[in-house]
């Protein structure tokens, strides 16, 4: 297929050193506030702190994952990096250009596609698979022949025979065909990175190995990048390079996928690894890593979110924010005050005197 | 131990409709008092089915229900009007994935909770509330007093699935049935319930059939496990022998599907296709279709089921 022409073609020397010096998709300081609408004249309430500043880097071709609880703001930074719903604050860099200033809304989506939870939901239920899939492409200028020939390319390529299933509706297909199909039409703009939001959750564990297959095919044919999300653990495990974990609106580590699962620095990402179930009869959990549910993003807590639910908190967890601090493992960052040196919470490291 | 406490029989239940649905084909099991089952399968494979016609809340106009199912020796499928309502919440009780839709929005939970125990037990008002805060208490909901008075939609995920729980077993039913509890549930929140349903069930001593889609779920609370598929319950055991040493392909699969343990790059074992459509009764094994290792005989007859060792049962030609 063509590729779209877009802006990027009128400066190839500059998007080429983009591309090999910097990462392919830069966040910056992003942030999102839901206001609270009530009362009787619908004046503002307050607001859900939903993303609230977050920074990170994904270089193409690898695989980050997010993980962490409902509420900690993992679904709303996927809207935001396909501008579903627009940031309060801060940037959406995607190869060395920011949206909004040299990269429009178009052109990002062109790049960064999106697949979600409910496949059904996500699909037109008046249209074809076929037409589903070569929607976005004749929006987009695309003649009608040529289109529906790379939906049927693309059909066949995540695995649906499109004699068969070319010419179905969505009631046609099961939950994991409908993914499949979702799959397809996010490739129709060989875009450079897909957003899978919780893409693999709702289906039966037997079709989710299927899928994720296809994910790992489809991304060492096409060079994809993904941003992984997911609640599971173990998936996000074995997809993800990198993995980040958020807690309330917030980054609470990131780092390599090997790194941060074997060591988690901090307390949150220790209690989410550890309640896992444990799959081994004769070693049970026998207690709880945390008591209590996640606090509301409307009023999270004060200093560290988690301060409130952790074990090792101090003084200064309630009353500083921590910022995201490097270990000693490259590429590997947690924000807690335990591991920045000098922070005066009492189990951390003083603070040593810069290097020259 | 003399009468187990749950006894089904070659259970085969169909849904009546546009098209008759087999959803439960021969099922037989048994659950001694004190014990948990846990029933692992995915959607459609009959495991809800089969946990709520042991308090026969299935439709009646639509559903035909065959063989025998015994709860504390009573014949549940004979049960009508007010035995039958004695038995749910008395005998037998349930809690559900979604707690908005097992409580009351416009009752406080202590309210509820005291009507089902002057209901079943016949005692007044203060002995009902008594008890309320007895469970409160029990299910560890901080400041007790005060939650009575809350209604569902004040309280958390979490809290609402304890108020649930305190409400099923305030009259001490001897069997608990738990319909995918944790699910839509938080991890860190998922295995809080995890431990306190197993701790509520050794001290009050009773029955727990678990059903989940989620083997490390049913590893954390079963003694046994049963794995159904399209119906059928392909495989059973003690949780140990399964997850150690799963004898039948689909079992093998699933564990496989589950990623605990997969290697990063490499191919997953994934089971091709999917279940079959319900439309009649299994003439051959269910599985077939999928199966890695299947024989001709597969396609031809209903495998027999196989006792490789004592306490364990595999549908599968191969396992014997």
């Amino acid at each position: 297929m063509s590729a779209p022409t877009s802006a990027r073609t009128l400066s190839p020397a500059a998007d080429a050193s983009a591309l090999t010096a910097g990462p392919l998709l830069s966040i910056n300081g992003l942030t999102k506030h839901f206001p609270l609408k009530g009362g009787l004249f619908g004046q503002s309430r307050g607001v859900v702190r939903a993303v609230d500043g977050i920074n990170f880097d994904v270089a193409e071709g690898e695989t980050l994952g997010i993980v962490g609880e409902s509420g900690c703001g993992k679904s709303t930074t996927a809207r935001l990096l396909v501008d579903l719903i627009s940031p309060d604050s801060g940037s959406v860099i995607l190869g060395g250009r920011t949206l909004g200033v040299d990269l429009t809304v178009r052109d990002l989506r062109r790049q960064v596609q999106m697949v979600f939870q409910d496949s059904y939901a996500s699909l037109n239920p008046r249209l074809t698979m076929q037409d589903a899939i070569a929607f976005g492409p004749m929006v987009n200028g695309m003649a009608r022949d040529k289109a529906v020939a790379l939906a049927r390319d693309l059909l066949a390529r995540v695995g649906l025979d499109p004699g068969r299933f070319a010419g179905r509706y969505p009631h046609e297909l099961s939950g994991g065909q409908r993914q499949r199909v979702n799959i397809a039409r996010a490739l129709a703009f060989s875009p450079k990175i897909v957003v899978l939001d919780e893409a693999v959750s709702a289906l039966d564990k037997s079709v989710e190995a299927q899928v994720l297959n296809l994910l790992a095919d489809l991304k060492a044919e096409l060079g994809l990048t993904y941003i992984f999300i997911s609640h599971d653990l173990n998936v996000v495990r074995y997809m993800s390079d990198r993995v980040m974990v958020m807690y309330l609106g917030q980054v609470a580590e990131i780092g390599p996928v090997d790194a941060l699962y074997a060591a988690p620095a901090h307390p949150y990402s220790q209690a989410l690894l550890a309640a896992m179930p444990s799959m081994d009869p004769d070693r049970r959990t026998m207690e709880a890593p945390l008591a209590g549910d996640p606090p509301n993003p409307i009023n999270p807590p004060s200093g560290c979110r988690f301060h409130t639910r952790c074990r090792q908190a101090d003084g200064v967890c309630s009353v500083t924010v921590p910022v995201l601090h490097a270990l000693p493992q490259k590429g590997h960052l947690a924000s807690c005050h335990l591991h920045i040196p000098g922070s005066g919470h009492t189990g951390a490291a003083p603070r040593r005197e810069l290097a020259p | 131990m003399s009468a187990p406490l749950v006894e089904i029989d070659n259970l085969n239940v169909r849904f009546h409709g546009p098209r008759t649905v087999h959803a439960v084909n021969g099922v037989s099991l048994r659950l001694e008092a004190g014990e948990t089952l846990g029933i692992l399968g995915e959607s459609g494979s009959g495991k809800s089915v089969t946990l709520k016609t042991l308090l026969r809340l299935l439709p009646e106009n639509r559903t035909e229900i065959g063989g025998s199912v015994r709860v504390d020796g009573v014949d549940i499928l004979s049960l009508d009007g007010r035995a039958l309502a004695d038995h749910r919440g008395g005998v037998a009780s349930m809690i559900f994935q979604d707690p908005m839709l097992a409580l009351d929005p416009v009752y406080n939970i202590g309210e509820q909770i005291a009507e089902a125990v002057m209901r079943h037990e016949g005692c007044d008002k203060a002995a009902g509330w008594a008890r309320a805060l007895d469970m409160l208490t029990r299910v560890r909901i901080p400041s007790p007093e005060r939650r009575l008075k809350a209604y569902p939609h004040e309280m958390s995920g979490g809290m609402r699935q304890r108020a649930m729980i305190a409400l099923a077993l305030a009259c001490r039913p001897k069997l608990l049935l738990a319909d995918e509890p944790t699910t839509a549930l938080d991890a860190t929140v998922q295995i809080q319930i995890l431990l306190l349903l197993r701790e509520l069930q050794r001290e009050f001593g009773m029955g727990m059939i678990f059903v989940t889609h989620d083997i490390g779920v049913a590893v954390e609370v079963s003694d046994r496990v049963a794995v159904m598929y399209a119906g059928e319950i392909v495989e059973s055991g003690s949780v140990r022998d399964l997850i150690r040493d799963a004898r039948h392909p689909y079992t093998k699969g699933l564990l496989a599907a589950n990623l605990h343990g997969a290697v990063k790059g490499a191919r997953l074992q994934a089971i091709p296709g999917a279940p079959p459509a319900l439309d009649g009764v299994p003439a051959a094994c269910s599985f077939a279709p999928r199966c890695p290792v299947k024989l001709e005989s597969c396609d031809l007859a209903r495998p027999p089921v196989a006792e490789p060792a004592p306490g364990r049962s595999v549908r599968c030609v191969r396992a014997g």
